[in-house]
């Protein structure tokens, strides 16, 4: 797929997007009634589910109970369908291990642990289809499945990998633009504040170009996080509609 | 953010069918592109002129099929769609994609492209079942696409939807829309009546087509291998990648593939051969091809016989090169051919019927190529430019289609035109557009320096003294020079001022387009086709006396007795150049004799010695500046070559025509030690400022094996010749002089020019410092910036200058022009057309001596009769040098009955059976009569013949008549005369031979006129260029023997 031309002359992408434009995000909150937290979100074509546990108390090996805020534990899947070719472990694979360890991270960052030591926050993310930009996907879904829960945050995480050819950033990946041969990077970022919860890139890219690219992931950052504020507004009015009656 | 989210499509990707779903966004706005736009269109760049009276919009099969046609730049307001594009990448290839980017991208074309499928009301999406290309070539499309086009306009424009797919026509002609459905044919017939070359290539190309349907099934080569195992054999080692480069004189059976990258190590082959045209597997000359070794059981050796024909290889063991055989192609380089239609006889007339013609190319590495065309018999003796389109393994020729005619074979112009075309080289006539961007000048309102833009530069017309020193007649004086005492004698400033080109020719304007594509002037032996138009290169950048101009210079402060640099100043000036000197004026005036300066003729007798004083002693003291540059340039870089490079670098630095080389005066050694100068500091300067962004010049030194024929040949006579460094190259060459033969060293020198590597372009990011080294000027950095007029190089360099001045004075960015990638693909393509410049204007040369002998009778005529001398000695015969015409060729020693030359007593030579036998540096003939023995650089004496190929360029053939000399030759005389005498015995000559070239050249373009006019016959036009022809390569013996005298 390497003749695939990522950036038209006329500066449309592969699905007729501009560089700067995201992929059309839609999602609902509290989807599940059993979970204390849930949400589901699209990004394009990549669907994310998010569940939230907790918090509550320390499960398992009660070693782990740290004294002064709560443990975030994540795990991230992907669902058999999720791919065009059948995918035959859906988690525990080191991609997925590695991945639960970036949200795991990520959380750590927003989630104000400190208000509930000795107990355990659970966030299962499950990836039913898969189209390009998973982590940052699987970080907006879960985002709204905490506050879904009622779990206070610093602010929102907002999640956007963005791309880099023919010296413009492409914001938000799709698969085919990621299989591409573009050297991508993900970052996660709290909006208000503008801190940076996680940036991660294995990709070579040179120096001179990397502020560009994080200056791009903020803006695509922030773009997302105004269209999860929507979403959560709306929810509420819902509930607050219906809890009114 | 408006988006809306709508599509599936199903994909297939590695080997696997898959089903791979793809978003597709779609929008209310996409820009159009067109000048009538009433709806406030975000149309940035190029946009289509609103003055005509109709779009055209081809669709998809059109695109795909008549590319070629759609490039004509006659055709305006074409409308490209998506769709289209889409289908051109998906069925022609990346190549021919690129080929439609390009013709967006250039603003000499007035077409657009309209992202349709990102629209959202004239988007059609695939349906169910429906295959890719179907859908794309559904002109239902395209259709939508245009109407929406149509209703976007308001109905300002016409909307011509030109499509071959006849349903369509019908279907839709019908709908009352706006837009006029209607078929290629119909289009060009109705809308471009007068565009004949179009309707020509139209129907050409269509044919082809409908021959393509009507194929044959038999296999006569073996499939190629898909492209992924390709990669994979490649990077295991198994498979090798390079250029395939077939031999000259064995088109049809040898050719070698070049390998470019040593990625494998271990294998230290630079190239494979590639035996026969099964083995070569429908590849052509030129291709980037993969291949595989043949087991070593079928590895053949190289032919060194002369002969086609007496190919048997007697060559052992050791001698077997790599042999392999070809399993797919990489990249195509199919680029446009001419070729000549065979004369019919009764093996074509079977085939009449399906009106299909094997054509011959021009080019003789290049296979027959199958042409359809119902215009065979009257284009029988004419030559045709054609392109390849494609070669099935079923087939045993490619198939092609004509493109246009060039005229009659063997015609002077068609000739001349059918070189060009070879060389990939287009020269079309300056279009109007660009000629506006020119400043107009007219005899009443002559141009002048504006004073605003004078305020700017510093203006040395007051206090410099400039002159230009230049061979006679010529236009573009593009370099002038100036000299002064500062500060009471203690520095002297010297000064180089190249016109500003830079200062007309803006970034990116039409005419800096055009100029890039040229990037050089072409310089063929009897007519020049210039880079830039004529108001610049011969008026408004031309340096001429008298008159106020810009200029670009260089100013040196020197220290007046070490002649050590104080101080280097760069920038933008006004100047007038005072004088405008001819090399043999100047060397007159410094030789100390009277002559007659026409800019001082008018002016009082006192006045004028003032200022005849004031002009010599400038000049003498250039002079002594250049002695001292060029001694310090042979002790710094230890460099002496002289005679070959520094002639070859007169040439390059200030060639005029290559047929003339220059009467080494002193004075053009000083003009170019000047240039020279210049050019190293302005690289130094633009390196120093952008290390990783500024295009120099690099001559890397040459591969030591390419020595060894020289080396050999020169122990023949003895001399030994040490290669190492070019000092010591030098410095044999010297010595390697036989008092008694002046051309040994001329040959040996000529040799070692053959053995050099090409100096070439670079971008400086693109290389490590070490190759920065120019070998042949012994320079550590060179670029070239003199001759801006005649290189688009120097023009990059002078914008390079520009920054690099603005950066110090603070007021640019410091940001370079170009980026380390753009410089490396402009000198990429610079290098590459400067080859193509040589490559043509030495086969102009040769189509000139061809010319010259063709109307003579070769048994008669005592010009045909000449002196060579045998410089390589092969298998079946030599190859020999003439000097009096400049020609070396190939004189056969055994001819094709097997029979042998001997020489009797009296030298003459004649055929006899007999053995050959071929020694190091001798050939022997052996017969009933006796031995004769042939050694390197035995004088012989050869009858020059033209031996004519209507399908290809004529040679010439040289038949050895006499083992001795012929004695009659006037330089021989010459040779034994004094050095002075010589000098202006030549200097006589050379002028007499100008001046009839001069009177000539009139008389021809008086001719020419009287020719269109009258439309007389061509013949007394060509004689008078033949006999300029000679008259030059007369002249070009000259130098030799003074070269050597100077050196000694």
């Amino acid at each position: 797929m390497a003749g695939l031309e990522l950036l038209s002359d006329q500066g449309y992408r592969l699905d007729g997007r501009k560089a700067t434009e995201l992929r059309k995000v839609q999602a609902r909150m509290g989807v599940f009634a059993q979970a204390d937290g849930s949400a589901y979100l699209e990004q394009g074509n990549t669907k994310a589910l998010a569940v939230v546990y907790g918090p509550h108390e320390m499960r398992g090996s009660r070693s782990r109970t740290l004294h002064d805020r709560a443990v975030i534990n994540c795990q991230y899947s992907m669902a058999t369908f999720s791919t065009a070719e059948r995918k035959r472990r859906p988690h525990g694979d080191r991609k997925s291990t590695e991945m639960s360890l970036h949200l795991k991270q990520t959380f750590e960052a927003a989630v104000m642990t400190q208000l509930y030591p000795r107990s355990q926050i659970d966030i299962y993310v499950k990836i039913l289809q898969s189209d390009g930009g998973n982590y940052s996907v699987c970080v907006n879904a879960a985002t709204l499945a905490v506050i879904d829960a009622g779990i206070p945050m610093r602010d929102y995480v907002c999640a956007c990998t963005v791309g880099f050819v023919d010296e413009t950033p492409l914001a938000d990946l799709c698969y085919a633009e990621e299989s591409g041969g573009v050297s991508s990077l993900a970052l996660a970022l709290l909006p208000r504040g503008g801190q940076i919860a996680l940036l991660q890139m294995d990709a070579r890219l040179h120096q001179d170009h990397l502020e560009t690219l994080i200056e791009a992931a903020m803006t695509a950052c922030k773009g997302v996080s105004k269209v999860l504020d929507d979403v959560v507004r709306q929810h509420l009015q819902e509930v607050s509609m219906l809890t009114g009656e | 953010m408006i988006k809306t989210e709508r599509i599936l499509h199903l994909k297939s990707s590695r080997g696997r069918k898959v089903r791979v779903v793809r978003e597709h966004y779609l929008r209310e706005r996409v820009p159009c592109y067109s000048g009538v736009c009433q709806a406030d269109c975000e149309n940035d760049g190029k946009v289509l002129s609103g003055d005509l009276t109709h779009y055209m919009v081809p669709d998809a099969g059109v695109v795909v099929d008549y590319l070629e046609i759609l490039e004509f730049r006659e055709l305006q307001g074409i409308v490209f769609t998506q769709t289209a594009c889409q289908a051109v990448q998906h069925s022609k290839g990346r190549r021919q994609y690129n080929r439609l980017r390009n013709l967006l991208k250039d603003p000499r074309h007035d077409c657009v492209l309209f992202a349709n499928e990102f629209q959202e009301y004239s988007y059609c999406p695939r349906e169910k079942g429906e295959s890719q290309e179907k859908w794309q070539t559904r002109s239902e499309c395209v259709y939508n696409a245009a109407v929406w086009y149509y209703n976007h306009l308001a109905g300002m424009m016409d909307i011509v939807m030109i499509t071959e797919d006849q349903e369509a026509v019908a279907q839709y002609s019908s709908l009352n829309s706006g837009v006029y459905v209607i078929s290629v044919q119909d289009y060009f017939q109705n809308f471009w009546p007068d565009l004949q070359a179009a309707h020509e290539l139209y129907t050409s190309i269509s044919q082809s087509l409908q021959e393509k349907e009507s194929e044959g099934k038999e296999r006569e080569y073996g499939e190629h291998l898909p492209a992924e195992v390709l990669e994979a054999g490649i990077k295991s080692g198994r498979y090798f990648q390079g250029t395939l480069n077939v031999s000259k004189h064995r088109a049809q059976t040898e050719a070698y593939i070049m390998m470019e990258s040593f990625s494998n190590k271990s294998t230290d082959m630079t190239s494979i051969l590639v035996h026969g045209e099964k083995n070569r597997n429908r590849a052509v000359h030129g291709d980037v091809v993969v291949a595989e070794l043949l087991p070593k059981s079928e590895w053949r050796g190289k032919v060194t016989a002369l002969m086609e024909g007496q190919g048997e290889v007697k060559s052992g063991e050791d001698k077997l090169l790599p042999t392999g055989c070809i399993v797919g192609i990489q990249q195509r380089n199919w680029r446009d051919y001419v070729v000549t239609f065979p004369l019919r006889d009764g093996t074509q007339s079977q085939s009449r019927n399906s009106q299909r013609i094997l054509a011959v190319p021009w080019d003789h590495r290049i296979p027959k190529i199958r042409i359809s065309t119902q215009q065979a018999d009257t284009l029988q003796d004419h030559r045709v430019v054609v392109r390849i389109d494609s070669w099935e393994s079923t087939s045993l020729y490619p198939n092609g289609h004509s493109v246009r005619v060039l005229g009659r074979a063997g015609e002077l112009e068609t000739e001349v035109q059918t070189i060009l075309i070879e060389n990939c080289i287009h020269v079309p006539v300056f279009s109007d557009a660009q000629l506006r961007e020119m400043p107009v000048i007219s005899p009443e309102k002559p141009w002048e320096v504006d004073p605003v833009e004078v305020t700017k530069r510093r203006d040395l017309r007051q206090s410099h003294l400039v002159f230009s020193i230049d061979p006679k007649g010529c236009e573009d004086v593009d370099d002038t020079l100036s000299v002064r005492s500062l500060a009471g004698g203690d520095l002297v400033e010297l000064g180089v001022h190249i016109a500003d080109v830079t200062h007309f020719v803006t970034e990116g304007s039409l005419t800096d387009l055009e100029a890039r594509t040229r990037a050089t002037t072409y310089y063929l032996a009897d007519r020049r086709y210039d880079m830039l138009p004529a108001v610049l290169s011969a008026d408004l950048c031309s340096l001429l006396g008298g008159v106020d101009r810009y200029a670009m210079s260089v100013l040196w402060e020197l220290n007046t007795h070490t002649l050590a640099v104080n101080k280097v100043w760069y920038g933008r000036t006004v100047i007038r150049s005072s004088f405008q000197l001819q090399y043999e004026l100047a060397q007159a005036l410094l030789n100390g004799e009277q002559t007659e300066v026409p800019e001082l003729a008018q002016l009082g007798s006192e006045e004028r010695s003032v200022k005849l004083a004031q002009l010599i002693q400038a000049l003498e003291m250039l002079t002594r500046v250049a002695r001292h540059l060029r001694a310090q340039r042979d002790r710094g870089g230890a460099l002496e070559l002289e005679g070959v490079e520094v002639r070859a670098q007169l040439d390059e630095e200030r060639n005029i025509t290559a047929l003339v080389p220059r009467q080494p005066l002193e004075v053009h050694e000083t003009v170019a030690e000047c240039m020279i100068y210049a050019n190293h500091w302005v690289a130094h300067k633009i390196q120093k400022t952008f290390p990783h962004q500024s295009l120099l010049r690099r001559h890397p030194p040459p591969r030591q094996e390419f020595f060894s024929q020289l080396v050999e040949t020169a122990q023949a006579k003895g001399f030994t010749i040490n290669t190492e460094t070019n000092k010591a190259l030098a410095d044999s060459l010297d010595r390697a002089v036989d008092p008694e033969d002046p051309l040994v060293n001329r040959l040996l020198r000529m040799m070692t020019t053959q053995a050099m590597s090409q100096a070439l372009y670079f971008s400086t990011g693109a290389q490590s410092p070490d190759p920065f080294y120019h070998y042949g000027l012994a320079l550590d950095k060179y670029t070239h910036f003199t001759s801006p007029i005649r290189r688009y190089a120097d023009i990059v360099v002078h914008r390079l200058l520009t920054a690099a001045i603005a950066t110090e004075t603070g007021a640019g960015a410091g940001k370079a022009p170009a980026s380390n990638k753009e410089l490396e693909e402009i000198a990429h393509h610079i290098n590459s057309r400067n080859r193509a410049a040589k490559r043509a204007q030495k086969l102009s040369t040769e189509l000139f001596q061809c010319l010259y002998f063709k109307d003579r009778d070769a048994q008669k005529d005592p010009c045909c009769v000449a002196n060579a001398i045998i410089y390589t000695v092969r298998d079946d015969g030599v190859l020999a040098f003439v000097p009096e015409y400049g020609v070396k060729a190939p004189v056969y020693i055994k001819n094709r009955e097997g029979q042998v030359l001997v020489a009797a007593q009296d030298g003459s030579c004649e055929w006899q059976s007999g053995s050959v036998r071929r020694y190091a540096d001798r050939i022997t003939t052996t017969s009933g009569c006796g031995t004769s023995t042939f050694r390197l650089f035995d004088h012989i004496t050869v009858r020059i013949s033209v031996q004519s190929f209507r399908c290809h360029a004529s040679r010439l053939n040289l038949e050895l008549i006499s083992n001795m000399p012929c004695h009659s030759t006037k330089p021989q005389e010459q040779h034994s005369q004094g050095r002075v005498q010589l000098v202006q015995e030549v200097v006589r000559l050379a002028e007499e031979a100008y001046q009839q070239a001069q009177e000539e050249a009139r008389r021809r373009s008086k001719f020419c006129k009287e020719e269109r006019e009258f439309c007389q016959t061509k013949t007394p036009n060509l004689y008078t260029l033949l006999e300029e022809v000679r008259e030059l390569a007369l002249r070009d013996l000259e130098p030799a023997p003074q070269v050597c005298a100077t050196t000694a």
